[in-house]
């Protein structure tokens, strides 16, 4: 082939220029934007140090008296406190993290205890039982619910779910005690079915067919309400809580947070844990069906202890979520600083408090930095998460990668 | 476990699998109750609601809608809350009344409902409406203030004056904004004695508008009696609800919906529409959008393309897609730390000194919030993005350098065109993503009530030193800080509703997008 | 492995003496190593200009690899470890005069799999051209057909220049891609298993397209292929773990190899 068009030195020179200039450019930007990205921890670090220098901003902190009860005067027993405001002119702010932190801890806890189950068992449903096309449906609709705005969530849960359910306790009760045998029983009744019916109310397709069962179980449950709570809580469940087991009921309770909350998490856990599942290959369960195995028991024995390491770190993260989640707590928890276990009393968030006190907070002084620990606490707290749910993933991965080459 | 396979579980299955099936069922469930409750509440709140008349057994009387009904605290029968109006006469518009002691319900006809601009609505009779127009299209009399008219005849008046009144205040805004303005600016200029004079017409003409306006008021007497002169100028709508047919009530739907998105709040947050909220949330997110883009996209190339693929890179890429799960507050304080006190404080002190100590950029504005939902939705981005290059075959980049192409030439003409759509879907995730965040703007910016938006006519146009009002806050804001929730809550969920089309919208487009548009050259070819 | 000759003196009883002078690509001791992990060891030859030069040899055998080094494709990678020789009609590729875009211009290439960029048929071919600019229309449109032509494809494209690459089959993709190197002008095309992924009809057409080509160009083959080898090259290289085995005539090679290595590995008898 003859060299029909030889290009110019001068272009070839500037290509080079060009290409070169660009690579540099590439490079200066990414570095730039990565170490913007990864100095917020460096920063927060950097603002939080002063506060334990002995020669720092106020000099009082330390880590004793952010973690331990402390003796206040006018109180008798060492207490925690977050009072960052002196309520009086002559009393002093007082700081303790450990309410903040229990009330994050026991709001992610309870939306775990709501998140979990919910999101493992339509995990399972879905990538064992559910026919192909369903599935593919029932996954995007899940993730839509994921990208539901905190805000909006939590202002359903504050203003709509937590007053209803104030007024309609035993209600609420009786319909989380009458879930679990009726959807047991649904299962029963369909066994008793006319063949036809059956065929027609599959397992796979339970997702779906179960929803109106379920709202019937509602109207049962509130028909039944009444009745149970004469019986067994003296006509006052409320009432009943509280000399019985010394519960007060507060509106706004980490129950609620907890519901709310997980129903936030609950789609991120669902969608990881799915793809954990059904990323197990399937020569795995189809061998242990073929040695007579069903498929719960298939599932059980070996799809679940496979890809255990998957659901783990889909755990983790809806975890490291519901940690940091701000506007729900903010809306539906009271934001109450107390120390308690009782899951019907409210709590207050780190992130609650950083949302609602920095902007009030003088920039360098004690209070402006102890807000700034406690978003240091939410970002490292979530950071290793995060990052252990990662190795976690890519070792899961790896395996998977074997058992489907073998 | 004995049972036989006909009546009961099959061996070995057990009940278990029903249980997973209802943990699917229930969490549609709960999805589908909570879109459906915004839906009908969120719109159901601008379906013009048929009056009650309302007589107790004591003979009280009052005009309301029905709200909600709960069990008596003590048990025993129900109450029911109504709301009333007529917060200047009777101090609260909300009255509970227990259901026993209703004596009769009625709609009548007559019963009008009036939205002010103070005090909230009016439920009530018109009597009579004086000063108003005098019957004669266009016409207007001195001395018309004497004129009264009374009865079916007052409605029909205020019917029409609303309308001019509405005509009206768009001529004046006119007159504002391109007449006076306008020639105000160029009079700051240079002096210019036509100018004057013609701004000194206009200034009397607006004058003129607003005693128009301001003249004509209505005599309005509540159920029970009372009676008050209410300024027609003070009425933002006036209807008769139950004496509106179907199409009537929709046309009032729809203009309450268009209301709502396209008008300013009012009576702090509790009552008028979202628009300067809407805006401010698209004015953010397009900012943080052209901030995002860039960055994010060179970013992902940097570690896709140029790095040297080792273990640094590899542990670089984990902590980024890490930060994608680090708690939006934690960005806000970022933000507010670096952006608002530290580049803002320093701003003010090189260029704006002389207005401290009231900070220009020293404080949460636009700018800020942009800057840090850009940070924030940075991970996001960049994951995508270097999603869609490592899915880029290695055989196409070096098709291209066999041909003697450099890395620039091989990435912007052959390998950037072909990650378009996945750069687009994680933009629009992130766009998702930035929409929804509320969190961080309470520290950056966000603003209970700025009707003034941050674009104008003004130089610089955009104002980035400037806070602005977001959906996402605005919920918060009226559904926790407002002086009268219950009357705020309708607002709430409809802003709501909003909130979420918009934010599900996007999604929708993202995950279409992902399907569905690939390169217009058809799917990558397998090998 | 004890029959076989010791590795270090494998090459030097191996190679043809081609003169200078008619040798397009001189390679020198050339050693090339992925990180602690060594891809050829210590290859001298030299190929002639003009006509087609086959690697032959098992896989992972570093024949794509030596392939690849021609033109500079391991620049990419930084973990790759390279010392040796390698001349372009007596100039070295490494060295401070050549610069690498223009190098790859020169000694073009063409991959296993048809990698069509996703542009339309005209715009493939004239990718390159592009690239080096100050072309006019009317000479790009003369410069694409004329590559077209070269590759066999005008005929079957002259009608849907501007559709899709991505429609084609894939022979005509792969003589896409040939037409679409053979537009910048190079001196050297290097085929790293040209017809692996294609059908044996397909496959026929470019083994005549590279018998074709050789007249105004130099080509190095690789191939899994023996009887492709024999079919279209003139010499052979046989490769194994890194080393350059045997080198010489493809007849003879093929029918009389000298090294019982080669032989074993012509006949199948080797895993």
């Amino acid at each position: 082939m003859r060299d029909a068009f030889p290009p110019s030195r001068y272009r070839q020179r500037l290509r080079q220029g060009v290409d070169r200039l660009a690579t540099a450019l590439i490079t200066a930007g990414g570095i730039g934007v990565i170490v913007a990205v990864l100095g917020i921890g460096v920063f927060l670090a950097v603002e939080v140090v002063p506060l334990f220098w002995a020669s720092g901003v106020a000099g009082t902190v330390n880590i004793d008296a952010l973690w331990l009860p402390q003796t206040y005067a006018g109180l008798d027993t060492p207490q925690f406190r977050w009072q960052p405001a002196a309520a009086m002119p002559d009393e002093t702010p007082r700081y303790s993290m450990a309410p903040l932190a229990w009330g994050t801890l026991k709001a992610a806890l309870w939306a775990l205890v709501i998140a979990v189950p919910l999101a493992l068992g339509a995990a399972i449903h879905s990538a064992m039982y559910m026919p192909r096309r369903l599935r593919s449906r029932l996954k995007p609709t899940l993730e839509l619910m994921e990208a539901l705005p905190g805000v909006v969530i939590g202002f359903i849960a504050g203003l709509v779910l937590a007053p209803w359910v104030e007024r309609h306790l035993a209600g609420a009760f009786t319909l989380v005690l009458v879930m679990i045998p009726g959807l047991f029983a649904a299962g029963m009744l369909r066994a008793r079915l006319p063949r036809p019916w059956r065929a027609r109310l599959t397992l796979g397709w339970a997702g779906l067919w179960l929803m109106p069962w379920l709202l019937l179980l509602g109207v049962a449950a509130f028909e039944l309400a009444p009745w149970l709570e004469a019986r067994w809580f003296d006509d006052d469940l409320r009432g009943w809580l509280a000399t019985r087991f010394g519960l007060d009921y507060a509106s706004r309770n980490a129950l609620i947070v907890g519901l709310a909350m997980g129903i936030a998490v609950m789609p991120s856990i669902y969608a990881l844990a799915e793809d954990a599942l059904s990323g197990v290959p399937s020569s795995l369960a189809e061998g242990a069906e073929a040695l007579g195995a069903t498929r719960w028991q298939a599932l059980w024995r070996v799809v679940l202890p496979a890809a255990s390491p998957g659901v783990l770190s889909a755990v983790m993260i809806g975890a490291g979520r519901a940690v940091g989640e701000t506007m729900i707590v903010l809306m539906a928890s009271g934001n109450t600083a107390l120390m308690t276990l009782s899951p019907l009393e409210g709590m207050r968030s780190l992130a609650a408090s950083i949302a609602i006190e920095l902007p009030e907070a003088a920039p360098g002084g004690t209070h402006y930095r102890l807000l700034l620990m406690a978003a240091l606490l939410l970002f490292v707290f979530t950071f290793l998460v995060n990052t252990l749910a990662e190795v976690v993933r890519t070792r899961l991965r790896r395996r998977y990668r074997r058992l489907g080459g073998a | 476990m004995a049972m036989s396979k006909q009546r009961g579980f099959p061996r070995g299955e057990g009940p278990w699998p029903w249980l997973t099936a209802g943990s699917v069922a229930i969490s549609l469930l709960m999805l589908g109750a909570l879109l459906l409750l915004l839906a009908v509440r969120g719109l159901g709140h601008f379906w013009p609601a048929p009056v009650t008349l309302v007589e107790l057994q004591d003979g009280s009387r009052f005009a309301g809608m029905a709200v909600k009904e709960a069990p008596l605290p003590g048990g025993g029968g129900e109450e029911r809350l109504y709301h009333t109006a007529n917060r200047d006469l009777e101090g609260s518009p909300w009255t509970w009344v227990e259901v026993a002691t209703i004596e009769a319900e009625r709609h009548p006809d007559d019963l009008v409902v009036l939205e002010r601009q103070r005090w909230g609505a009016f439920h009530g009779r018109l009597m009579a409406l004086r000063g108003g127009d005098d019957g004669v299209e266009g016409q207007r009399k001195v001395g018309r203030e004497d004129a009264l008219v009374e009865g079916e005849a007052a409605w029909q008046s205020l019917v029409a004056r609303l309308a001019e009144l509405e005509a009206l205040r768009n001529e004046l805004a006119r007159l504002r904004d391109d007449t006076i303005l306008p020639l105000a600016s160029r009079l700051a200029d240079g002096e210019n004695a036509t100018l004057a004079a013609e701004l000194a017409r206009a200034e009397a003409r607006l004058r003129e508008l607003q005693m128009t306006m301001e003249s004509g008021e209505v005599l309005l007497e509540s159920v029970d009696g009372t009676r008050l002169w209410q300024p027609i100028e003070g009425i933002v709508r006036a209807q008769r609800p139950n004496a509106m047919s179907v199409p009537d009530k929709l046309a009032a739907w729809g203009q309450g919906v268009w209301r709502f998105l396209a008008e300013g709040p009012r009576a702090a947050n509790s009552a008028g529409g979202v628009w300067p909220a809407i805006f401010g949330t698209v004015l953010m997110v397009l900012l943080m959008s052209v901030l995002v883009a860039p960055f994010g996209v060179l970013a992902a190339i940097y570690l896709n393309e140029v790095a040297h693929q080792g273990r640094m890179t590899r542990l670089v890429r984990i902590a980024v897609r890490n930060l994608a799960g680090v708690p939006s507050i934690v960005y806000g304080v970022f933000g507010l730390g670096v952006f608002v006190y530290g580049i803002g404080g320093s701003l003010d002190e090189w260029f704006f000194a002389d207005t401290l100590p009231s900070p220009t950029f020293g404080t949460g504005g636009l700018l800020w919030a942009s800057l840090t939902l850009a940070l924030l939705t940075l991970p996001v981005v960049i994951v995508a993005t270097e999603e869609g290059l490592a899915r880029i075959p290695d055989h196409q980049r070096e098709g291209a350098l066999a041909l003697g192409a450099t890395r620039l030439e091989m990435l912007t003409r052959v390998v950037l065109p072909m990650a378009t759509p996945a750069m687009l879907t994680g933009m629009i995730l992130a766009v998702a993503r930035a929409a929804g965040e509320v969190a961080p703007l309470m520290l950056v910016g966000v603003a209970k009530l700025a009707p003034q938006v941050p674009v104008d006519g003004n130089f610089p146009f955009l104002h980035l030193e400037r806070k602005f009002m977001h959906l996402g806050y605005h919920i918060y804001d009226t559904a926790f800080h407002g002086s009268d929730v219950q009357a705020a809550l309708p607002l709430a969920y409809a802003t709501a509703l909003l909130l979420v089309l918009v934010i599900l919208g996007l999604n929708l487009t993202a995950i279409f997008l992902r399907h569905h548009l690939r390169s217009r050259h058809g799917r990558l070819p397998r090998h | 492995m004890s029959d076989l000759m010791p590795p270090a003196m494998a090459p030097s009883g191996t190679i043809l003496a081609f003169k200078r002078e008619a040798s397009c690509l001189e390679i020198e001791g050339l050693c090339l190593a992925y990180g602690d992990k060594t891809a050829l060891r210590d290859v001298t030859l030299r190929v002639p200009r003009h006509r087609v030069t086959a690697f032959i040899g098992p896989s992972g055998c570093g024949k794509s690899t030596l392939l690849r080094a021609l033109n500079r494709l391991h620049d990419l990678n930084e973990d790759v470890v390279r010392q040796g020789r390698i001349r372009l009609e007596g100039s070295d590729i490494h060295g401070p005069e050549m610069d690498v875009a223009q190098l790859r211009r020169r000694v073009g290439m063409v991959f296993q799999a048809p990698n069509p960029f996703p542009m339309s048929i005209y715009d493939n071919v004239a990718f390159g051209l592009r690239l080096q600019g100050g072309l006019r229309k009317r000479q790009l449109d003369d410069a694409v057909e004329e590559a077209l032509t070269a590759a066999a494809l005008w005929e079957e494209v002259k009608d849907r220049l501007r559709a899709s690459a991505w429609t084609l089959s894939g022979g005509q993709q792969q003589r896409l891609v040939i037409a679409r190197t053979l537009a910048v002008g190079p001196e050297v095309l290097l085929l790293d298993e040209p017809a692996s992924a294609l059908d044996p009809i397909s496959t026929l057409k470019i083994e005549e397209l590279i018998r074709n080509l050789k007249a105004s160009l130099t080509l190095v083959l690789v191939t899994h292929n023996m009887q492709q080898a024999a079919r279209v090259s003139d010499y052979t290289a046989f490769l194994q773990q890194g080393e350059l085995v045997e080198y010489g005539p493809t007849d003879s090679l093929f029918t009389n190899p000298r090294l019982a290595r080669t032989e074993n590995y012509i006949t199948g008898r080797m895993a």
